[in-house]
């Protein structure tokens, strides 16, 4: 011990070594637990994101050049495609208002203010992704002070594309569904089952990426091609919002339980433009 | 404003670390295909250690770019944080027994990819951010250098043009009567 200690480099290195993991633990302990950063991590998040969107302009006008090309060839077979939906489209929305404005009445009626339905949406821009492809991080150019908080659900394509797990006050870090981080927030879901049950679960990521409906019960009654929502009951996200599809029921590793593999709706290789959501009923 | 030339380093690696993010998100179709991993602000390090391999202060300059990178990239600290330094420190001393020509300086900037990338994967995986098996990270490593190479070449006469001229947190003023 004595030698140890009268060994000047030796020492050196071992108290760099436990400085080092104790700010990495420090750090992963406030990202887990924080609702919000501290100050100065918000404000380097902010000025890094200051010069990303400086940076990201002339770059998004060339990849945007390139996509207008690819766009333009496809025109023609997405315009039949799109004719043949605008007669559905325009039934569906007269359809929507009438229940709306009924759904309105009846809450009115029943003096209910907000349900797990209801939600605002804040629109965002994608402007940075973490450098590696292991971390399934995205930045989004807004904040906390357009109204954004910690594990909001957050949309593209169509679909939950994953959360927020970190906001500053002009930028936000989304992590995408299909991360494999042990401490993210998995969403409580829900399907319809072949008996009109509805059947209640949680997303977890499988394998390299794919994601799967487990803790289900009845599973075997859900059919290839079921969508699947929300629930509304991990408390943070709203009721309803499109998750995917079932691709196809297998067994585990162990054959025991059923695994539901899940076919996300949301853009998850290329969201420029994401769709936060903020629920209406507090927690 | 003259006195600010010797931050010059300093605010070309920030806007080295915004390109690496978005570069990451509009190549990220091409970039996704091997996993691979932009790493522009850290083969700017890399060659800059190359190039200015007698300047102590630029320790500094690794380190600072390294917790704002995991600030922004991570939201934790202890990554490039660590990595970066001692990319720098090796680089460094290493720097006096290469030959000062372009294909040796490239070929010792793709041998620190492979330590940072084999680290950052290393330390992710402790802390529980990623779950990604070692085979998945050594195919990641073929990509990761082919992208590697052609932003290393890319960037290597910007590097030492700053390198030489504006050597991080050292006045030429002095040198210049």
């Amino acid at each position: 011990m004595k030698k140890f200690l009268q060994n000047k480099k030796l020492l050196t290195v071992c108290v760099v070594i436990i400085v080092i993991f104790s700010v990495l633990g420090t750090s992963v302990h406030l990202r887990n637990k924080r609702n919000t950063p501290l100050i100065i991590q918000s404000l380097g998040n902010d000025v890094v994101a200051v010069g990303t969107r400086v940076v990201d302009f002339p770059i998004s006008l060339v990849s945007g050049g390139l996509s207008n090309v690819n766009e333009l060839l496809n025109t023609q077979n997405e315009n039949n495609y799109l004719k043949s939906k605008v007669t559905d489209l325009q039934q569906t929305n007269a359809r929507n208002k009438t229940l709306e404005a009924e759904n309105k009445q009846l809450k009115s009626a029943l003096k209910i203010k907000a349900t797990l339905s209801d939600y605002d949406l804040i629109n965002a821009s994608v402007i940075s992704r973490s450098p590696d492809s292991w971390t399934d991080l995205l930045v989004i150019n807004k904040g906390t002070t357009s109204g954004l908080r910690k594990n909001m659900a957050v949309m593209s394509g169509g679909g939950v594309i994953g959360r927020i797990v970190e906001v500053s006050a002009a930028s936000s870090k989304v992590e995408l569904i299909t991360t494999s981080d042990k401490a993210a927030n998995r969403f409580a879901v829900e399907a319809t089952a072949t008996n009109g049950k509805k059947v209640h679960g949680i997303i977890t990521v499988i394998g390299n990426n794919t994601l799967a409906f487990t803790q289900a019960l009845d599973s075997n009654k859900l059919k290839q091609g079921t969508q699947i929502y929300t629930s509304g009951m991990g408390g943070n996200s709203p009721k309803g919002l499109l998750i995917g599809s079932i691709a196809r029921t297998t067994h585990d590793s162990f054959g025991l339980s059923d695994l539901i593999k899940i076919n996300p709706a949301g853009e998850l290789n290329d969201p420029s433009v994401v769709t936060v959501i903020r629920r209406k009923v507090e927690d | 404003m003259r006195s600010l030339r010797k931050f010059i380093l300093a605010f070309a690696l920030y806007v080295a670390l915004v390109l690496d993010g978005s570069l990451a998100l509009f190549l990220h179709q091409f970039m996704a295909l091997g996993n691979a991993a932009c790493l522009i602000m850290p083969i700017g390090i890399m060659l800059i250690s190359l190039f200015d391999d007698l300047n102590n202060k630029e320790i500094w300059l690794a380190i600072g770019a390294g917790i704002v990178a995991d600030i922004y990239f991570f939201g934790i600290i202890g990554a490039y944080a660590v990595i970066l330094p001692i990319v720098m420190w090796l680089l460094q001393k290493s720097a006096r027994f290469l030959p000062e020509v372009f294909w040796a300086r490239i070929l010792a900037v793709l041998l620190a990819v492979v330590i940072v990338c084999c680290y950052n994967w290393l330390i992710l995986s402790i802390i529980g951010v990623i779950a990604v098996p070692i085979k998945t990270m050594l195919v990641s490593l073929l990509p990761t250098l082919a992208w590697s190479l052609i932003f290393a070449i890319l960037s290597y006469p910007i590097w030492r043009r700053l390198a030489s001229n504006y050597p991080f947190m050292v006045n030429l003023d002095n040198y210049q009567h």
